[in-house]
């Protein structure tokens, strides 16, 4: 595939940004993928459109737990943003919840028009191409 | 409480060498007395009182004063005041006037026998609550600190399907081990953390020079790989006497936290411990010469799941415990800490 897409990953877990990394990397030939632990200096480069400045629309891979600013806090600072700057990404949410053992979460997760859908963890090949697929459909 | 003032002083006078009595001759009074003094363990008051009958009183404080037993005295024997006094007001006993005072003296005991109990009902109500609290945290941390890394290494596995080059499945090998670590490391924090809620102290004498050439030699791998200077200095002439499993709990955390959160890129890296014990008492310097603690997360550091920081993963467990540990043998903590130059925790503990 070509690239479409550029994609920010943002996971506290090592190995999970690993994973994710290469799955994508399987998928597309050539692909600018970023990674990061911290939700909070992603939200700053945003805001500062620093990585805005690819050509193509940024997939946010976003995972929901982690220390400090965690998922919800990153998509409820991302909607305080203008309007130009926010239409340059999409957000996808990567979390081990689920709707049935957590629903409260994916329930709250859900009422941001910024979250575009919703993978659970763990990741394969399968759930990332449907997604692609999703994706492509909506442009 | 009773409206003929002679009543209340044969009471008083028949009870005051073995209980505290407090006496009121309107219902303004009694509930003075009952605001002022909330130990108050049991009430006797009179049905036939002018404006307000005892069971009307006793349905009245129901609410706002529920702790206390209430017995009723009264000298007529009308069946529709003792459904009341039972429905209505709650009573617990009902003595009949003029009083015995063996009636009153027992229905005393029971009462308070009855009061006990509702209160160490109370007790373990706080407690049970308490621990429910501590549980539900625990199963929110289970999705993230144990689903998670597990979840991870599932997804790597399923990678691992598709990968052919080894170089790469070595590097996810290592980022897999690193989270079956964490997910070890998990549950060996829940198991101090559980140890530590019960269990009495079992004291024994300490020797600081001891325990600490065990830790040096459990650290010193870590410090040669790691290139991190590790230096020890203790100050021990007198003995000192406390619960050994604590204190090593104490040591191992705030060690594994002074290792595990240097600045990679650091040529100076050190751990230090400073012991001294002096009159009884221990103080023990952990310094580090770490990526140091944010002055807006210092205050949190010791809550229950708290993590400052993303790099590294913790459980949110350690410095928990640490504290735990520490109410336990009766000890003080305080931490100083510098963001990028380093962190000195200050542990004071009394000898036994």
């Amino acid at each position: 595939m070509t690239t479409e897409y550029s994609f920010i990953i943002i996971d506290d877990l090592e190995l999970d940004r690993f994973v994710t990394r290469k799955f994508l990397e399987r998928t597309y030939e050539s692909v600018i993928i970023d990674s990061f632990h911290d939700a909070q200096h992603v939200l700053n480069m945003i805001h500062e459109n620093s990585v805005a400045n690819n050509p193509v629309p940024a997939i946010i891979l976003l995972d929901l737990q982690m220390p400090l600013m965690d998922g919800f806090e990153f998509v409820e600072e991302f909607e305080k943003l203008p309007a130009e700057i926010k239409k340059s990404y999409k957000i996808i949410i990567l979390t081990v919840l689920s709707s049935k053992s957590d629903p409260i979460d994916i329930y709250r997760i859900q009422t941001y028009v910024s979250v575009n859908s919703i993978i659970q963890k763990p990741l394969t090949r399968e759930k990332l191409l449907s997604l692609l697929v999703q994706l492509r459909s909506e442009i | 409480m009773d409206d003929e003032p002679d009543n209340l002083v044969g009471f008083k006078a028949s009870l005051r060498l073995n209980y505290k009595v407090f006496t009121a001759v309107n219902v303004p009074q009694a509930i003075d007395c009952l605001d002022s003094h909330p130990d108050i363990r049991v009430i006797f008051c009179d049905q036939r009182m002018p404006g307000k009958t005892g069971v009307d009183f006793f349905a009245d404080i129901r609410i706002s004063h529920p702790l206390p037993v209430r017995i009723l005295l009264t000298a007529y024997t009308n069946i529709n005041a003792i459904i009341d006094a039972i429905n209505k007001g709650n009573v617990f006993r009902y003595v009949q006037k003029p009083w015995v005072e063996s009636d009153l003296v027992s229905s005393i005991e029971e009462a308070d026998k009855f009061y006990m109990a509702n209160s160490m009902l109370s007790v373990k109500n706080d407690e049970l609550q308490k621990a429910y609290t501590a549980l539900n945290k625990f199963a929110h941390s289970v999705s993230h600190d144990i689903r998670g890394p597990l979840t991870g290494i599932l997804g790597a596995i399923n990678l691992a399907r598709e990968m052919d080059d080894v170089e790469e499945m070595k590097e996810m090998m290592f980022l897999m081990e690193k989270s079956v670590k964490k997910l070890d490391a998990y549950v060996l924090s829940m198991h101090d953390y559980y140890s530590l809620q019960r269990g009495e102290l079992k004291i024994t004498e300490i020797d600081f020079n001891k325990i600490m050439n065990e830790l040096k030699t459990m650290y010193s791998i870590n410090s040669k790989i790691n290139h991190v200077g590790f230096s020890i200095n203790v100050k021990q002439e007198e003995t000192f006497r406390n619960d050994e499993a604590p204190l090593m709990l104490i040591f191992n955390n705030l060690l594994s936290n002074a290792f595990k959160y240097q600045d990679k890129k650091s040529k100076n890296k050190s751990v230090e411990v400073d012991i001294e014990v002096r009159k009884s008492i221990a103080t023990i310097y952990v310094k580090d010469t770490g990526i140091g603690i944010l002055g807006s997360h210092v205050g949190e550091i010791f809550n229950l799941f708290y993590r400052s920081n993303s790099v590294e993963v913790g459980s949110g467990l350690g410095l928990y415990n640490v504290k735990s540990a520490l109410s336990k043998l009766n000890g003080q903590i305080e931490v100083d800490s510098v963001l990028h130059e380093g962190t000195i925790f200050k542990v004071t503990i009394p000898s036994v």
